[in-house]
């Protein structure tokens, strides 16, 4: 009885499929022609008129202006027909094509992302050979696309967290730059001037702004030696004492009133809280400064590395990588355009006018050189830890950031929310 | 796709026979002629209805991440449906909170929007009032706004600084950052802020009495005075064409025979709007279940999952959880709620007074 409605839903999609035109299975013949056609090992593959497409999401017009200049150039070395398409509703798109067997060649994968994407084969491991030198990645990010040891795909760039900050109020209030927690809360405490609402109505300012979430909470539990899971995503960690210690730590910021989220200043995010001079500290990521010159030019920002906990420094990597779809249609290509975008001219190229950083050793020099008022950015790689867990570890975060919030609220408890989130992960991790 | 298809089904149509009422030709012709007409209306629903409905029912049954096509994938039965309804872990809680919001949400939205709509009906249809277009022009104007911008506009209204908060007394808050119950604020206010032993330590689906009686959160409650006040417009309009189709000889009847303008509200427009304010009802019903693009643009489920709707979860678990199949059975339950909620509704309607 199952076979039988399978096969006239089956049926039911080949008419519908047959009736919206065909534009797309003549698309994948040619594709599939040109891919027989070359494959020698070692030789350059003729890309001839080989067309590629790239999807990503769009940060801004000149990093969309940049990378189709990357990508135009790959088109002109090579005679393929390759072109970056920023996609509106990113993972709604990118999922419809997935599904339907028609994904675009080449697409960007968040490293949280990438455990769901792996693990429903969705993509393609990296062809031997396919990625030049590839040791000369950070190995950190590496791992962050690595899954059940397999490699997946070579990051695009990366960035991590640091202490963001306002020289001339620091100066003018006699702080210095917190490099321990207890510096990190003297310093909030001196730099606060008023209560939230005072700091909403743009009369006081907070000492720190911070988004109430793991992404950044999780840096504190680093600095203390604790982890959300173990190290190969077997078991949860929450319930320790140093966890339970730094998260306490942080919220004893927001309980004092020396630390704000963003929601309760009236600003989207920690960065619009600090250009809007409602907070003067934040902690945020290489992001910020392009955000900064594009929504407040006039704020005065220098960027720290985060202060270093009792276990020493700890930061996030968050990182993008180029994924080849495991049933591409011209594979060989693909792998052609993302090592062109990826290998040391490339991911230099590609991050030189920004403020991401490469992923490549090789190139961090070069890039702190024209980035120098940056470089506690490149520092945090050192000791950055991976932002990823296992697939289906979104739900654990979706108990954990809201019992967050609870606590920074005060209708939660710290214990109620490790408790659940332990339970939550438990419940993933088992799988 | 349309134009080709035609023909197949004016083919097919002789098969099953044409209306044989004897008088010749024309009719006959006039049979596959009314197929030929009624099939781009069919295959629109079948394509864009039918089909979607039994395949979600089918992916709802499978392992399906929604990142591989889903015919590649392997029969679960009722495991996705199981994990909602009896599995203690986070996607039950999920799934109980986003029914326990909406529900709120429904409560409020739906009495909120049929009752103001209506009074503001009657009052455009009193043939003394002057100006009739502008009021019809503006109060109709938030439903034809996108609900995005809309919702922006309010996010900025109901912050700490907003205008709302400026005019309302007490301590200002960011209502769409706030996710205390309005009930256990009421609840709060005549001094029970302590839950009672009892509704803490026993839960319905992961979430506890105290919870489930908490009422719509301040941020749920800005978004169902937002919605109120966008869609009072459209069912302002339905009922105004209801009130001009009750023949005035009706009224003047009533008033010959004595009755008061309360009386004549009461025991003859009412009656006589049953169908249209069962319409609206049903409508409102169907469509604040699926509360979507006002909790995807305000606030994403948060604070604390106090939105979260089961029409946003299934967004979020198909797309953002890479869990497509269990988003298929949200959406399954969601059609069954929806399908209860209006039968029960069209039982006390049609029940309470002669019809």
């Amino acid at each position: 009885m199952r076979h039988r409605t399978f096969l006239v839903l089956v049926l039911l999609m080949a008419l519908i499929a047959a009736a919206c035109g065909d534009d797309g299975g003549t698309d994948t013949t040619t594709a599939e022609g040109a891919a027989t056609t070359e494959g020698e090992a070692g030789a350059a593959p003729d890309l001839e008129g080989v067309e590629l497409s790239l999807w990503g999401w769009s940060s801004s017009d000149a990093e969309n202006q940049a990378l189709t200049d990357l990508v135009t150039q790959f088109s002109e070395e090579t005679g393929a027909v390759a072109s970056f398409q920023p996609q509106a509703e990113y993972d709604v798109a990118l999922q419809a094509a997935l599904t339907s067997g028609d994904p675009p060649d080449v697409f960007y994968v968040d490293s949280f992302r990438l455990p769901d994407l792996a693990d429903a084969g969705a993509l393609a491991p990296v062809p031997d050979g396919a990625v030049s030198n590839p040791d000369d990645i950070f190995p950190s990010l590496r791992e962050a696309f690595t899954f059940n040891d397999t490699w997946y795909c070579p990051p695009k760039d990366f960035s991590t967290l640091g202490l963001v900050y306002d020289p001339e109020v620091l100066e003018a209030a006699g702080v210095a730059v917190p490099t321990t927690w207890e510096e990190l809360a003297a310093a909030a405490e001196a730099l606060t001037t008023g209560d939230a609402a005072a700091i909403a109505a743009g009369t006081a300012q907070a000492g720190l702004s911070m988004g109430v979430e793991y992404p950044r909470w999780g840096a504190f539990m680093f600095q203390n030696g604790a982890a959300m899971t173990n190290e190969d995503n077997t078991a949860m960690t929450l319930d320790t004492p140093e966890a339970r210690e730094a998260l306490e730590f942080v919220a004893g910021l927001y309980q004092d009133g020396f630390a704000v989220k963003p929601a309760a200043v009236d600003a989207g995010w920690a960065g619009e809280a600090f250009g809007q001079g409602k907070a003067a500290m934040v902690i945020e990521g290489n992001w910020l400064p392009p955000a900064m010159d594009a929504d407040f030019p006039d704020a005065n920002y220098a960027v720290a590395e985060l202060p270093a906990g009792p276990a020493g420094p700890g930061n996030f990597a968050f990182t993008v990588c180029y994924g080849v779809a495991a049933d591409a249609a011209n594979p060989d290509a693909s792998w052609a355009l993302v090592e062109h975008l990826t290998n040391e001219e490339g991911s230099l190229a590609w991050t030189e006018a920004f403020t991401v950083m490469p992923a490549r050793e090789s190139a961090a020099a070069a890039w702190t050189e024209s980035h120098p008022d940056l470089e506690a950015f490149v520092a945090g790689a050192d000791y950055a830890h991976r932002w990823g867990f296992v697939p289906g570890f979104g739900d654990v975060l979706g108990v954990f950031n809201p019992g967050l919030e609870g606590v920074v609220d005060g209708n939660m408890t710290l214990d109620q929310v490790i408790a659940d989130t332990t339970a939550a992960g438990e419940g993933v991790l088992e799988g | 796709m349309a134009v080709e298809t035609p023909p197949t089904v004016s083919e097919a149509a002789p098969a099953t026979g044409p209306l044989k009422v004897g008088r010749g030709t024309q009719l006959k012709g006039a049979g596959s002629l009314g197929w030929l007409f009624s099939a781009p209306a069919f295959i629109g629903l079948l394509v864009f209805v039918a089909i979607p409905i039994v395949l979600t029912a089918w992916v709802s049954l499978r392992d399906w991440s929604g990142l591989v096509s889903p015919f590649n994938t392997e029969y679960i039965g009722f495991e996705n449906y199981n994990e909602l309804l009896f599995e203690d872990g986070v996607r039950r809680t999920d799934f109980a909170l986003s029914i326990r919001n909406n529900f709120y949400y429904v409560l409020f939205v739906v009495p909120m929007q049929t009752t103001i709509a209506f009074v503001l009906a009657v009052i455009l249809n009193n043939k003394f009032l002057r100006g009739k277009g502008f009021f019809r022009t503006s109060y109709y104007f938030p439903s034809i706004t996108s609900s995005i911008a809309v919702t922006l506009i309010f996010l900025f209204l109901f912050q700490t600084q907003g205008a709302v908060n400026a005019i309302l007394p007490g301590d200002a808050i960011n209502w769409f950052n706030n996710a205390n119950g309005l009930f256990h604020n009421a609840l709060g206010v005549i001094g029970i802020d302590q839950p009672p032993a009892f509704m803490v330590e026993n839960d319905f689906m992961g979430v506890t009495f105290w919870q489930w009686i908490a009422g719509p959160s301040v941020a749920m409650f800005a978004i169902i005075l937002l919605v109120t006040w966008t869609t009072i417009g459209t069912f302002m309009l339905i009922f105004l064409a209801g009130l001009q189709s009750i023949p005035e000889s009706v009224d003047e009847a009533a008033k010959v025979d004595g009755a008061s303008t309360f009386q004549t509200f009461w025991h003859i427009t009412i009656p006589l709007m049953r169908p249209t304010i069962f319409f609206v009802v049903t409508i409102g019903l169907i469509a604040t279940w699926q509360v979507f693009d006002q909790i995807y643009a305000a606030s994403f489920g948060g604070p604390q999952k106090t939105t979260l709707t089961p029409a946003f979860l299934t967004y979020f678990q198909s797309f953002r959880n890479s869990e497509a199949a269990l988003g298929a059975a949200i959406a399954m339950m969601l059609l069954v709620v929806i399908v209860v909620f209006t039968f029960v509704q069209r039982r006390f309607i049609s029940s309470s007074g002669e019809r």
